[in-house]
């Protein structure tokens, strides 16, 4: 309920129309003291709260304050007795001052009401109970600037609390992390059913019925709860550590339940992320192991000698992490031809070695197979070929075609040309494997009088840009 | 030099190979060269093992990788199953890659060894007798 300067009630929610046994249009725009008269203390001590507001511009609260109200002609008539808890909050213009005031009020009366059900002499349990609620209120008077401290405290703790009342759990408190998490709704005084209809079916309430009914605390870590933060708006998914504690009155009687815990959503999102980057780490750690144990296996099978199976091997290690770097570089997202290409000649005389192309961007897979046939087509061609002798020239060009597939030809020129010998072992078996099986390209080469040469086609994966080299 | 260590001759047994990377498919294929066993087809894509299937693939035993360049093998393994030809899994993911419904199915982890493969073809072939 919202108060202008001259308490003339402005604006009104559905539980406060509940609350009132009044309509809208019997609310607004009259002076809030006509329609609740009250020349008593509690009307005084209503009006001194407002005041309080609107001269401070600070929240004040009631804790307790008895107000009974007129009932409707059509329910009788007569005044009806009722207890409440108030929360005012200043509410300012855009130049600053207070301009209206915010009324949070919860009728507390139900608590009175469940005295009648526990069978024991009600106005006994009554009195007790005004008196402890205004033995409450008095302290709390008394003590105004701790009590203001204490309930900020709560209501900016990064913790969520809320206390719901009696059997149908009605908010009569929630604080500021509360209220994020169910996306700012106002529920104070509204069970929770009808607060957040989404939770119904998710379990929560049957566990607030089981808190009240039989005051077992219930817990939860980290428990999926989808809400709805507006209505009509999308589920979010959220996670919850929470608990529930029944709350006692000095009988010991369960008057209600104490909501406690934390939103965990942002560090359970957190970790599935880091399960999910762990599982295909362990994923990419097994392929890369697979491959340098075929690698290792069939260097060995088709060596001449240890010493020349080692010195394979280890080149082939180095050339397959190479690839690596050049991917983890851009996070393995692509990796650049050019730069595959560079990376294996750059241990070869530059002045004998022409590369260039346009730009192509390789995905990891394509990468990492390219590097390593260009590494077998390097190491053939220094052990046999142009990087051989001192003659020799080496010219390495591509282009991505508009099929999206990229053509790339290796072309030496020797002055000692070789036969087609010795080009059947891993290096040009794997070739022809990773081309035209892995990548589903076409592998063709050419043992000519003037030098080695071969064309590579292969489909490309990413969009390549169109830039020159 | 042979790296084998396994006793077990398969003595011609076709083996059908479902693997995406080259290097890992070589690897078996001479393994399963060097069991004894004759290398049926491999197939290195999806479609392209797919359509080996289409075309009434013959062999005794399937060795296939769970995961083909982000596709899921578990329909072909479906298909070579209803045909009567027995799979044995392989993959880089640990158990939870696998499907419910195939738990209990012979699975080679990456990477795996002659020794392995072995077993995982003796599982097969034991169940299929029994």
């Amino acid at each position: 309920m919202v108060l202008d300067r001259h308490f003339n009630i402005v604006a009104v929610n559905n539980a406060y129309e509940r609350a009132t046994m009044r309509a809208r249009d019997e609310l607004i725009g009259r002076y809030l003291f006509d329609v609740f008269p009250n020349e008593e203390e509690s009307g005084r001590r209503l009006r001194a709260s407002f005041e309080r507001v609107f001269r401070t511009g600070k929240p004040d609260s009631l804790a307790y304050i008895p107000y009974d109200i007129p009932k409707p002609a059509d329910q009788g008539g007569g005044m009806e007795q009722r207890f409440w808890t108030a929360v005012h909050t200043p509410l300012q213009d855009e130049q600053g001052r207070v301009a209206h005031l915010l009324q949070n009020t919860v009728d507390v009366t139900e608590i009175v009401r469940l005295r009648q059900a526990v069978n024991l002499p009600f106005r006994f349990r009554e009195t007790h109970l005004l008196e402890r609620a205004r033995e409450a209120e008095r302290q709390r008077s008394t003590l105004m600037a701790e009590g203001e401290d204490f309930r900020r405290l709560f209501q900016q703790a990064p913790g969520f609390f809320a206390v719901v009342s009696g059997p149908e759990h009605v908010f009569t408190f929630a604080n500021d992390s509360y209220l994020r998490v169910i996306g700012g709704r106002n529920v104070l005084g509204m069970k929770v059913r009808d607060a957040l209809p989404e939770i119904e079916g998710q379990g929560f309430f049957e566990l607030l019925d089981g808190v009240y009914r039989t005051g077992t605390p219930a817990r939860g870590e980290a428990v999926r709860v989808m809400v709805q933060p507006e209505e009509g708006g999308e589920l979010r998914e959220t996670f919850l550590d929470f608990s529930y504690d029944a709350i006692r009155d000095d009988e010991d009687t369960i008057i209600g339940v104490f909501v406690q815990g934390m939103d965990r959503t942002e560090s359970v999102r957190a970790h599935r992320q880091q399960r999910l980057l762990l599982d295909e780490l362990n994923h990419r750690v097994k392929n890369t192991l697979s491959a340098v144990q075929s690698i290792a296996a069939q260097t060995m099978r088709s060596a001449r000698d240890l010493k020349s199976a080692n010195k394979d091997l280890e080149a082939r290690i180095v050339a397959l992490s190479k690839a690596h770097n050049l991917l983890s570089a851009k996070e393995w997202t692509d990796a650049e031809l050019a730069n595959v290409v560079d990376q294996e000649l750059s241990a070869y005389d530059q002045s004998r070695i022409e590369t260039g192309g346009s730009k192509v961007a390789l995905d990891p897979k394509t990468a990492i197979a390219l590097a390593l046939v260009l590494h077998e087509l390097t190491t053939n061609a220094a052990k046999y070929g142009a990087l051989s002798s001192s003659q020799g020239h080496l010219s390495v060009t591509w282009q991505a075609l508009p099929d999206r597939t990229l053509s790339l030809a290796w072309m030496e020129r020797t002055d000692n040309p070789v036969a087609p010998p010795e080009r059947h072992g891993f290096g040009s078996r794997m070739i022809e494997r990773v081309i035209s099986g892995e990548l589903g390209g076409t592998y063709e080469n050419r043992y000519a009088r003037e030098g080695f040469s071969c064309r590579i086609s292969v489909p490309l994966r990413t969009r390549e840009l169109n830039e020159c080299h | 030099m042979s790296l084998n260590t396994t006793t077990t001759n398969y003595d011609g047994l076709r083996v059908y190979v479902v693997e995406d990377e080259a290097l890992v498919a070589m690897n078996l294929e001479m393994i399963l060269e060097e069991l004894g066993c004759v290398i049926a087809a491999t197939a290195m894509r999806f479609d392209q093992a797919e359509q080996m299937i289409n075309e009434g693939i013959e062999a005794d035993v399937a060795i296939l990788d769970v995961n083909l360049g982000g596709l899921n093998v578990f329909p072909l393994a479906e298909r070579l199953i209803e045909r009567g030809i027995p799979v044995v899994f392989a993959t880089g993911y640990d158990e939870s890659g696998i499907d419910d419904a195939w738990h209990g199915t012979p699975t080679l982890q990456k990477p795996y060894t002659a020794e392995d493969v072995d077993r995982g073809l003796a599982m097969v072939l034991a169940a299929r007798q029994s």
